[in-house]
């Protein structure tokens, strides 16, 4: 099977933290990155919040690597072209096409670099939180926000067969390809309506074969939400207090420093 | 004492196709019961039926003596006294996690938190997954699913358990872990009812059978009275179970005794007509009428015992030098069957023990202990139908122990009993460690086999 970021998720150490210390985290770490005018804050919480999904969080090197190559190109590519067309005055250096003259302008390359930044700064928080909290963990902190029951109930039916009928539509994926079922463009599209179809009917089948299920085991409106104390220990604080100090740091000493 | 009864029981589904056709079926408390039928004749409907689901259109299900009401406060006792684990257990684990979902029942019971929690712990833990109680439900494997399924019906504590083919599509290991688990609660008195079309299940496992077909109750009894009936069988489509098959066969060639009814390996083997007669190579002097003496049977050779004493009786000698000879067996040693209840483990009593004993056979019955053979390295020669195996390797000779604990305990010390008394063969069966005041109850018998 393969596996999904939810998975890791569950199996990682830090899912076992306390859920609001985590989303703090994430939370103050994009807020610094997105409003730091430098790119070295964006940068060093790129790294601090790498280091701790990787090292803590005990995600394999490769795999993150690969999770992040995904953004990581997107934006190179968008850098590129951000720091040929923005800024005006001086180039730094530029060369010629016949006909017009492309160059990097020191605030297009400080623009470039601060997009790159924050993309990556934004992206190793947002990964920290889907590697180190799985769904499960965030339907307690759904409830505790006072989010209506009936929503975290269908949410969690939701997620629980999605991956029932993940299985599902896979073997029939499976079922159709022995059977050439994907051998060109019309065919394929054919199979993926089958297969659509017969999802949706199986959806239909499964909610009343639930619906039997429950009431065999007196629903009576209620599920059970895990509330799990956690509370956050010392030396957790102290780290967390002091990677937020460091960023504050950064923060203020970098708030008129460019890089060029 | 009857718990659960049908009188004149008919049910059509909306479109008109006949679920269930006049079913008069009454069931004892305390039973295990086996509805046993191909696939479509109606046992899923019946059992839908019986908690309340499906309003019978002509008759009516009497619980405890008194007729099934349909208001929603009626039912809700009914279903929790009712439980039903379904065939497929994906259709019945609906929440995120193990824990959440073993917790369902007891929170729509209305029991208080702390109430909730200590059940469900304890459930978990007797069916062996507390370790994966935040896991979700898709991490984990077939027989662990149907466990969890189990455990979410068990945690209501109702006194009937339904399971409709609780063994479809697992492995013979989690096939066994589910088996052990309805004998246990079998043993705390629950009545056990399932739906399979496994004859060999329902032939050595039920204490009463019904047969279905198209419908319809078409037979029911004791195993031993409903599965040597082949019309029957034939009209319910399905074949006779294998050690059955089995018995007659070799019945036919005048290989096992008459009038036995082998429910499993260890009757089909206490059935064989012991082998008497044997060729032998005897010396010259040797005179038809001697009694010879063969010397020490151990190993393969040694029917009833590790050791045996074979001391012949020479009937007839032909030129050759080979003789005809009747032998007379005489077993050193007896096996024995000793029972260690795992409440009250400790790894180096336990060790010390099959040490002193010189125990050669381990065999650990139930989950927890076998997490805890697991843990603590304690080599397993049988994990799977233990109590056969271990009555097996006990008439062969060797000294078994099984690890068990709580009431299967007693279970095993039951059957072993039970086939004592059947085959009159008398096996050394105790409780090692047994709890103070059942000391004086225990009796070790020391009398060797016959």
């Amino acid at each position: 099977m393969t596996h999904i970021l939810d998975d890791y998720a569950i199996l990682s150490p830090l899912r076992y933290k306390n859920n609001w210390l985590k989303l703090a985290i994430v939370t103050f770490g994009i807020l610094a990155g997105v409003s730091s005018n430098s790119p070295l804050v964006p940068f060093f919480i790129a790294v601090c919040m790498s280091f701790a999904t990787v090292y803590f969080g005990k995600i394999p090197l490769r795999f993150y690597m690969k999770l992040m190559a995904a953004p990581a190109g997107f934006v190179l590519v968008s850098v590129i072209i951000i720091a040929f067309f923005f800024g005006e005055g001086e180039k730094l250096f530029s060369f010629n096409i016949p006909g017009y003259t492309l160059g990097v302008s020191p605030a297009g390359l400080n623009m470039a670099l601060l997009v790159l930044a924050r993309t990556l700064g934004g992206m190793s928080c947002m990964f920290f939180l889907s590697l180190t909290t799985p769904m499960i963990e965030l339907f307690s902190v759904l409830k505790a926000t006072r989010f209506p029951d009936s929503f975290i109930e269908i949410a969690m039916m939701m997620y629980r067969y999605i991956f029932v009928f993940m299985e599902v539509a896979l073997g029939v994926r499976y079922a159709q390809t022995v059977r050439l079922g994907y051998k060109d463009f019309r065919t394929s599209f054919r199979s993926m309506v089958m297969l659509g179809t017969n999802l949706f009917i199986r959806s239909w089948e499964q909610g009343e074969k639930l619906y039997l299920s429950m009431n065999s085991r007196c629903y009576d409106g209620k599920l059970m939400i895990l509330e799990d104390k956690r509370p956050v220990k010392l030396t957790e604080f102290l780290l967390t207090s002091a990677y937020f100090s460091l960023v504050i740091i950064v923060f203020y000493f970098t708030r008129n420093m460019f890089v060029v | 004492m009857v718990i659960l009864e049908t009188k004149d029981l008919s049910f059509s589904y909306p479109d008109g196709t006949v679920a269930l056709d006049n079913i008069n079926i009454r069931i004892e408390e305390g039973k295990k019961i086996a509805f046993v039928g191909r696939n479509g004749s109606g046992k899923s409907t019946l059992f839908l039926s019986m908690n309340g689901t499906h309003r019978p259109g002509k008759g009516e299900i009497l619980f405890h003596g008194k007729p099934l009401k349909y208001d929603s406060r009626s039912l809700r006792e009914v279903r929790k006294n009712v439980g039903i684990v379904f065939q497929n257990s994906d259709d019945q684990i609906f929440a995120p996690t193990i824990y959440q979902d073993v917790a369902f029942g007891p929170t729509n019971l209305d029991y208080p938190k702390e109430k909730v929690k200590q059940i469900v712990h304890k459930t978990l833990e007797y069916v062996g997954l507390m370790h994966l109680k935040d896991k979700p439900p898709h991490h984990l494997s077939g027989g662990q699913k149907k466990r969890v399924a189990i455990a979410g019906i068990v945690a209501m504590d109702p006194e009937i358990i339904i399971l409709d083919e609780p063994l479809a599509n697992l492995d013979p290991v989690g096939a066994d872990e589910v088996m052990d688990l309805l004998n246990e609660q079998s043993y705390f008195g629950k009545t056990i009812i399932i739906s399979t079309h496994d004859v060999n299940l329902a032939y050595s496992w039920a204490d009463y059978v019904f047969l279905m077909s198209e419908h319809k109750i078409i037979s029911e009894g004791t195993p031993e009275e409903i599965f040597v009936q082949p019309d029957k069988l034939k009209a319910a489509h399905l074949r006779r179970p294998a050690t059955l098959e089995i018995y007659e066969e070799i019945k036919m060639r005048g290989l096992a005794k008459t009038n036995c009814c082998p429910r499993d390996i260890p009757d089909l083997v206490h059935s064989l007509r012991s082998q008497h007669l044997l060729w032998v190579d005897v010396p010259p002097e040797v005179k038809e009428g001697d009694y010879i003496n063969l010397g020490i049977f151990y190993g393969e050779y040694a029917q009833n015992s590790a050791y045996e004493a074979a001391n012949c009786k020479v009937l007839h000698i032909h030129d050759d030098g080979l003789a005809i000879a009747e032998m007379d067996r005489k077993a050193f040693r007896a096996g024995s069957i000793g029972i260690y209840d795992t409440a009250k483990y400790s790894r180096e009593d336990l060790l010390s023990i099959i040490e002193r004993d010189g125990v050669e056979c381990v065999g650990a019955m139930g989950k927890k202990s076998k997490l805890i053979a697991e843990k603590d390295d304690i080599y397993l020669d049988v994990t799977a139908g233990v109590i056969d195996r271990s009555i097996l390797n006990a008439l062969a000779g060797q000294r078994c122990l099984i690890l068990t604990h709580d009431g299967m305990v007693h279970h095993a010390m039951d059957r072993i009993r039970a086939y004592m008394e059947k085959s009159g063969i008398n096996i050394p069966v105790s409780v090692i460690n047994p709890n103070p005041e059942e000391q004086s109850k225990q009796d070790v018998t020391k009398s060797m086999m016959t």
